[in-house]
């Protein structure tokens, strides 16, 4: 016996767990238990559904739009009397603006990434009304539009100054160049060698034939009304209208001052306008993203306080449980048992609790992304959200039970047993 | 007894400090995010005029492209209609009040050297528009309907833009200048904020109002700018502005007010009819499919409450769950700690009822004050998404009366259900088990 005893004393913690008995207690207080595994189950469910939300949510946050998005900024001018040339105004200003050493370059657009508004054509690549035809939302920008929204031109050339139409909103002339994004030319021509996109022609709501002049990497549409987000195409257009807007790239570091400069320098140039919503892209971009951001908050919120809710109802359990087991602690210490012994007793019926939790947390995490699916178009969750979910609550767990458990295991054995 | 109770209950909550602190901060939390996402959701879903909404009506027919449905379902109906139809039904007068309706925007330039000119967006309506929605004037009344025939400059400002150009003084009869014409002030409304802003959720459903009214039939004449969605399925036959107007894009609102069930009959063969004539005109190439929705329909079809919200809400319900499962098990432990006291008072003749009301009364306390706590938290967590969301929220994240009872209830039932069972545990235990052992 006493050799036995000696090879225990010297072995790891955790190697000699009562398991049966620690089961038998579980089995006993099968209430609190239950309790336990069940609140477990339900944070699991909601902290990996709410960690892909926010994931999902992130991405899209993140995604590059093609445009220099840190250096730009774009303006309203809105002339608001009878006799006022939309035309001539509009050349004026970029000619003024192109000129100031802070500007890179400016164009006069009403589309561009998060500016919410846009126009989709369809396009085909031969003539005919029951070709396939593949969606692209329209930027009209004039020669300078590649640099002042930073686009990188992959293959092909610019349009050169007198491609570029003036015209009014409803003028049916088409420009007979255009760019597109490689997405769109992957999609239109099934090849990823875009210099062989270059010089074809393509059929514009089956009607208007353009030559293809050059393709660019990345041009996001301003709104993503059919789920083809990555799909633009440019013409070399101006369109003027007493109310234009101005998209204008400054020089690194300068974009605050030169926002300043701009909106002085426009509002005093013509009196029969007026100057505003000077707003970088960053602030329209936060503007635009701003449900998605708040969601992200709110859910890291309840994320926060649900791991918080968690951690206090496992450890106000364990301490419950060890005011009640106190003298049987004391006995098992008396009977031998050292406080190692008493420490892993706790973290392995800790870590028993979790598992159970953990195995129906997961049966429940997707039955609740199952509902999620079938009500707001969320995809399918996928099993790495709810491990790292699990590990999170099992982290969560040891934690909250170990002042508990370190408690338990400096329990005097003489003091534990002797009220009785 | 019930003092007694209260006090033992207090007594009680007072013993384990740390217990009930933990007990009441769960349910505060469970209840706090509860009715942050019920606010929301409640107030996005309102009926934004009780009194009427089953009499107003949005009008829908189906004047999209012959081989597509306006979207993905088959059955889909363009969600405005083209400035043609609208203005047809309107002008037919075939029901009690009618109006198409659309949006566009101006520059204000007020009078006076100083005063800098300002946007503003524009509804354009006819004249039923304010009798139909029943918008209250403060100064003037609506224009009447000789001005929507006769084209006439005229123009009813909203409190605030009466405020900012006339320093809130009775400017009817006054002239407005508005991109550099002269428009005739007929009136000017009260506050008036329809949440939803049910006549035109396509445009925002939660936007403000717009800041001047002027007759509908000035779009055409004086060729204003087309502010809001607008959808076309083809391009417009021709140039310039009366083409766009007259093309198959659709960027119209149109509603009407139907007194009754026979009304409605009524105008829906009218609309059916107009169908039928158009279709011998070469339009409304699809299949026929009018439909007219009263307010909560059309809300609800249009799905105005936000996808997010709804989200949130089902979340926070599961997370009030969590929080309730945690009192439910802190509850046990407690009243397990107790069982020698409970032992001796069923000792010495407390019936197990009376231990029932009491221990009840003690999770019912607990329940409450996690109640108060939680609409407090609300009231911090709707802050928070007014921060977050900015102003346009103003007026969804606000707790009302009813709201802070719905809450006081929720937090009273879920912590009374949560204790029904430790509670019940608890008195079912032989005192002569729990004597014995001291």
């Amino acid at each position: 016996m006493s050799d036995t005893n000696q090879s225990h004393s010297n072995t790891m913690p955790f190697s000699r767990i009562p398991f049966l008995p620690l089961l038998r207690t579980l089995i006993r207080q099968k209430y609190t238990f239950t309790m336990l595994v069940l609140q477990i189950a339900l944070t699991l469910a909601v902290l990996s559904n709410g960690l892909f939300i926010v994931s999902q949510r992130l991405d899209i946050l993140q995604r590059p739009t093609g445009i220099d998005e840190t250096h730009t900024f774009a303006l309203t001018s809105s002339g608001f009397t009878q006799s006022f040339n939309p035309q001539n105004s509009i050349k004026a200003d970029l000619d003024a603006l192109r000129q100031m050493p802070n500007i890179v370059n400016a164009v006069a657009t009403y589309a561009f990434p998060f500016s919410g508004s846009s126009e989709w054509d369809e396009l085909q690549t031969s003539t005919g009304q029951d070709e396939i035809t593949v969606p692209a939302a329209s930027y009209k920008l004039d020669e300078h539009g590649i640099e002042a929204l930073g686009l990188t031109l992959l293959a092909g050339e610019n349009f050169n100054t007198n491609e570029v139409l003036w015209q009014t909103q409803t003028t049916k002339t088409f420009p007979s160049a255009v760019i597109i994004t490689s997405k769109l030319a992957s999609d239109l021509f099934n090849t990823t060698d875009w210099s062989t996109v270059v010089g074809k022609t393509i059929y514009i709501n089956a009607t208007y034939g353009a030559v293809i002049k050059g393709v660019v990497e990345q041009l996001q549409a301003p709104w993503d009304a059919v789920g083809k987000i990555e799909n633009s195409i440019i013409y070399p257009r101006v369109i003027t209208r007493n109310s234009a807007r101005y998209f204008i790239r400054t020089q690194a570091n300068k974009l605050q001052e030169t926002m300043v400069e701009v909106e002085d320098y426009l509002a005093t140039s013509n009196q029969q306008r007026m100057i505003r919503k000077v707003q970088s892209i960053q602030t329209i971009k936060k503007q635009v993203y701003g449900p998605d951001i708040g969601a992200i908050s709110i859910l890291m919120v309840v994320i926060f306080a649900l791991s918080i809710v968690a951690a206090l109802g496992i450890a106000g359990l364990t301490s419950f449980n060890l005011v009640k087991r106190k003298k049987q602690i004391g006995i098992r210490r008396a009977l031998g048992a050292n406080k190692t012994d008493i420490l892993s007793y706790f973290i392995a019926e800790n870590i028993i609790q979790s598992t159970c939790g953990v195995l129906l947390g997961w049966l429940l995490a997707l039955g609740l992304n199952v509902f999620l699916v079938s009500q707001y178009a969320l995809p399918k969750l996928p099993l790495s959200y709810v491990v790292i979910a699990a590990l999170c609550l099992y982290i969560l767990g040891i934690l909250a039970i170990l002042k508990p458990a370190i408690k338990a295991m400096n329990i005097s054995p003489a003091l534990a047993t002797r009220d009785q | 007894m019930f003092g007694y109770y209260i006090k033992l209950a207090l007594k009680s909550v007072k013993r384990n400090p740390i217990l009930s602190l933990l007990m009441v901060t769960a349910i505060a939390l469970g209840i706090g995010a509860c009715m942050t996402t019920i606010t929301v959701n409640y107030l996005m879903s309102a009926d934004p005029i009780p009194h009427k909404s089953q009499q107003l009506f949005h009008i829908q027919v189906d004047s999209w492209d012959p081989n597509n449905a306006y979207s993905d379902d088959a059955d889909s109906l363009p969600n405005q209609l083209t400035w043609t139809d609208a203005t047809n039904f309107t002008l037919a007068k075939k029901a009690l009040r009618q109006s198409a309706m659309g949006m566009s925007g101006g520059i204000i330039e007020p009078a006076g050297d100083d005063a800098k000119p300002f946007e503003a967006s524009i509804r354009l309506a006819y004249t039923d528009f304010f009798p139909m929605f029943d918008v209250p004037f403060i100064y003037g009344t609506a224009w009447d309907s000789q001005s929507d025939t006769d084209r006439e400059q005229v123009v009813v400002l909203s409190k605030r833009t009466n405020e900012s150009v006339f320093g809130g003084e009775n400017s009817v009869g006054k002239t407005i200048v508005i991109d550099g014409r002269n428009f005739q002030i007929v009136g000017v409304i009260d506050d008036w904020q329809p949440m939803p802003k049910f006549y035109d959720v396509n445009n925002g459903g939660f936007n403000e109002t717009e800041q001047l009214f002027m007759p509908f039939s000035l779009k055409e004449e004086l060729e204003l700018p087309n502010w809001g969605n607008n959808n076309c399925w083809k391009s417009p036959d021709g140039e310039g502005y009366k083409a766009f107007l007259q093309s198959e894009c659709i960027n119209t609102q149109m509603w009407v007010e139907l007194p009754n069930d026979l009304a409605k009959a009524e105008y829906m063969d009218y609309l059916n009819n107009y169908v039928m004539e158009q279709k011998k005109l070469g339009r409304f190439p699809r299949p026929l499919n009018n439909r007219l929705s009263n307010v909560m329909e059309w809300m609800a079809s249009q799905e105005v409450v936000e996808e997010d919200a709804k989200m949130m809400m089902w979340l926070s319900f599961m997370f009030l769950l969590v929080c309730l499962l945690n009192t439910i098990g802190l509850l046990l432990a407690k009243f397990t700690g107790k069982s020698s006291e409970i032992g001796l008072r069923l000792a010495v003749g407390a019936s197990k009822a009376d231990l029932f009301k009491q221990h009840l009364l003690e999770t019912a306390l607990i329940g409450v004050m996690g109640g108060i706590a939680g609409i407090l938290l609300a009231l911090v967590g709707l802050q928070g998404i007014k921060s977050l969301y900015g102003d346009f929220v103003d007026d969804l994240a606000s707790l009302d009366l009813s709201m802070i009872l719905v809450a006081l209830s929720i937090a009273l039932l879920s912590s009374i259900l949560a204790g029904l069972y430790p509670t019940w545990r608890a008195c079912n235990i032989a005192p002569a088990s729990q004597l014995k052992s001291q």
